[in-house]
């Protein structure tokens, strides 16, 4: 298997669900971890690839709930397919609130449990095909003058040349040339592809 | 002398001594008038004059009339008159006079003296035992309420005690069963998602496999282990009057039945053989029974709501407790259902009481079933064997 395959980590306390759990998920040909608790789990080398975490609600320790708040304040982004062993409503929604992917109750159908593994893996995937974008987009962009960087602002927001040049207090030649300087720097094919560009880093860095 | 003068105290003394002044005067004026018909009739006038001033002006005024008519006799009626005088010759009278006067008056103003303490000893006594009265009114009730907090409180423990017991029991035979089967269920799934595989993995297949069986044997374990926890539980025997558990049950549930305006009837059979067993289980049991009758009747308006507690001999080896309530009765799908654990008419209920109930009864040797009365409400009954019954 390569370093880039997605990774599926199970975080139980039960040794037997672990096992089987993971043999279930190995036997599509995903690449399994299994932890016996939250902290083991936390300790451990994680590498960067896709990924997503099956997770025990109720376990010693930190529980299921504690783990999916850490990793959200340690800004670790990572869908999470809870199985509990009590379909307990208020705690369900809790989960679901911070951004859980999936809330199984146990005993989990096995194909239940696969489906709901490619789809965190698929969206996490995705996620991260959109962060890679995003960072390279922005790293265009720093490349900017701060000049060109306001003149960027303006074009985006729809204005004219004629417009920007009299906002910025330069002639319309120069908004020209800085124009074409940041088309060419972002590497923008059009207008529109500037404006989505721009649009995509705004809601990457909101995220 | 029971009047009172409802005036500042000031115009009151100056009326009392007023009347005395009056009285006299009007004694003198009398005898005055009387003396050369009846001789000297000072005497008799006087002295009622001072008597009345004393007796009711008290005595102030009392001694005012004592000296004014002492005056007034010295002057107008002892020789010499007209002076304020008496000769030696009449001295012995006029003293005995005064003498007279003087001792009336203190009589009577010791005798109201006497009178005004005593009045005034009943009033205190009075005030006194209508505070005392108040007090113990108020204790009594204190305490009635007390008493009904306690027995409030007591049928409270024991519901909450016996729904406490059988939720924890339920939530970890939940979990603990619920553990296992989750691995069973995944390495099931697991050992036909390898056979499922184009080339069929049979090692990982078999591995899957066994853990499955692992976890199936782990949740017989269990069960073993609840079922070794409950029967242990059972033997606390001793011999138990029934119907004594039955009127202690009665008097626990009976705060619960008053709220719900059901009344508890008992028809305990006088000669009832002893039974052996633990009487704690039994009175939970009946407990179980009565409070499922109550809550059996909570809709019912149309007739009124009894639950009869009966005790009365099954056979000369068995004893049989029936509970009858007039509530909305079972129909056949429940009646067939009643005693399966987890299973519940009620929104709150847990669906464990009846169930664990006729386990309880059965450690004991005895049955416990269901009988619909018609439309009206059900009855619960269960036979314990006799202490020297051969079962037993």
């Amino acid at each position: 298997m390569k370093e880039q395959d997605p990774i599926v980590f199970v975080i139980d306390d039960d040794r037997m669900i672990r096992d089987g759990l993971q043999s279930l998920i190995r036997s599509v040909g995903l690449r399994v971890e299994t932890f016996a608790s939250a902290q083991d789990f936390l300790g451990a080398k994680r590498p960067d690839t896709p990924a997503c975490l099956v997770l025990d609600v109720r376990m010693p320790g930190l529980s299921g709930l504690d783990l999916q708040l850490k990793l959200r304040d340690d800004g670790i982004p990572i869908p999470i397919i809870f199985i509990t062993g009590h379909g307990d409503i208020p705690m369900s929604v809790r989960a679901m609130k911070e951004g859980a992917h999936e809330f199984l109750t146990k005993p989990v159908r096995g194909q239940d449990l696969l489906d709901s593994v490619q789809k965190a893996l698929a969206s996490d995937r995705a996620l991260r095909q959109e962060r890679r974008e995003a960072n390279e987009i922005r790293a265009r962009f720093e490349s900017l003058t701060p000049r060109e960087k306001e003149v960027l602002e303006l074009v985006v927001a729809g204005l004219l040349n004629k417009q920007i040049a009299d906002q910025l207090g330069m002639s319309e030649l120069t908004v020209k040339t800085h124009r074409a300087h940041v088309m060419e720097k972002t590497q923008a094919e059009s207008l529109a592809h500037l404006v989505r560009m721009s649009e995509k880093l705004k809601t990457a860095t909101r995220k | 002398m029971g009047r009172r003068i409802d005036a500042p105290s000031v115009v009151r003394a100056v009326a009392r001594y007023a009347l005395a002044l009056a009285l006299v005067t009007l004694a003198l004026l009398i005898s005055l008038a009387f003396q050369n018909s009846i001789g000297n009739p000072f005497w008799f006038f006087f002295s009622a004059a001072v008597i009345l001033s004393t007796w009711l002006g008290g005595t102030g005024p009392g001694w005012l009339a004592v000296i004014y008519s002492t005056l007034a006799v010295m002057y107008y009626f002892m020789p010499p008159l007209h002076r304020f005088a008496v000769t030696p010759r009449e001295l012995p009278y006029f003293v005995t006079f005064v003498a007279c006067e003087i001792g009336v008056t203190q009589l009577i103003s010791w005798r109201r003296h006497t009178e005004d303490v005593l009045r005034r000893a009943r009033d205190e006594l009075e005030v006194r035992v209508a505070e005392r009265t108040a007090e113990i009114k108020r204790q009594m009730a204190e305490q009635r309420r007390t008493e009904e907090t306690l027995q409030a409180t007591r049928a409270e423990l024991a519901r909450a005690a016996r729904i406490t017991t059988i939720g924890e029991l339920t939530a970890s035979i939940a979990h603990e069963v619920n553990q296992p089967l989750a691995a069973v269920v995944a390495n099931a799934d697991a050992c036909v998602a390898w056979l499922s595989r184009e080339t069929p993995d049979l090692a990982e297949a078999r591995s899957a496999a066994e853990r499955a069986t692992q976890g199936a044997t782990r949740a017989s374990e269990v069960i073993v282990r609840i079922r070794s926890l409950i029967t242990k539980a059972t033997p606390e025997k001793s011999k138990v009057q029934i119907n004594q558990v039955i009127e202690q049950t009665a008097a626990v549930a009976e705060r619960q039945a008053a709220n719900n305006h059901v009344a508890i009837k008992l028809e305990l059979s006088p000669d009832l053989p002893v039974v052996v067993g633990d009487s704690i289980q039994l009175q939970q049991v009946i407990l179980n029974l009565v409070v499922n009758g109550i809550e059996a009747m909570t809709t019912v308006t149309d007739r009124p709501k009894m639950l009869i507690l009966r005790t009365e001999p099954e056979n000369k080896n068995q004893i049989r407790v029936s509970v009858q309530d007039t509530g909305i009765g079972l129909t056949e799908e429940v009646k067939g259902r009643l005693f399966e654990p987890f299973f519940t008419t009620r929104s709150k209920g847990m669906g464990m009481g009846l169930s664990i109930s006729r386990s309880i009864i059965e450690a004991h040797g005895g049955r416990l079933w269901a009988e619909s009365n018609g439309s009206d409400g059900a009855t619960f009954q269960f036979t314990l064997p006799n202490e020297d019954s051969p079962g037993i």
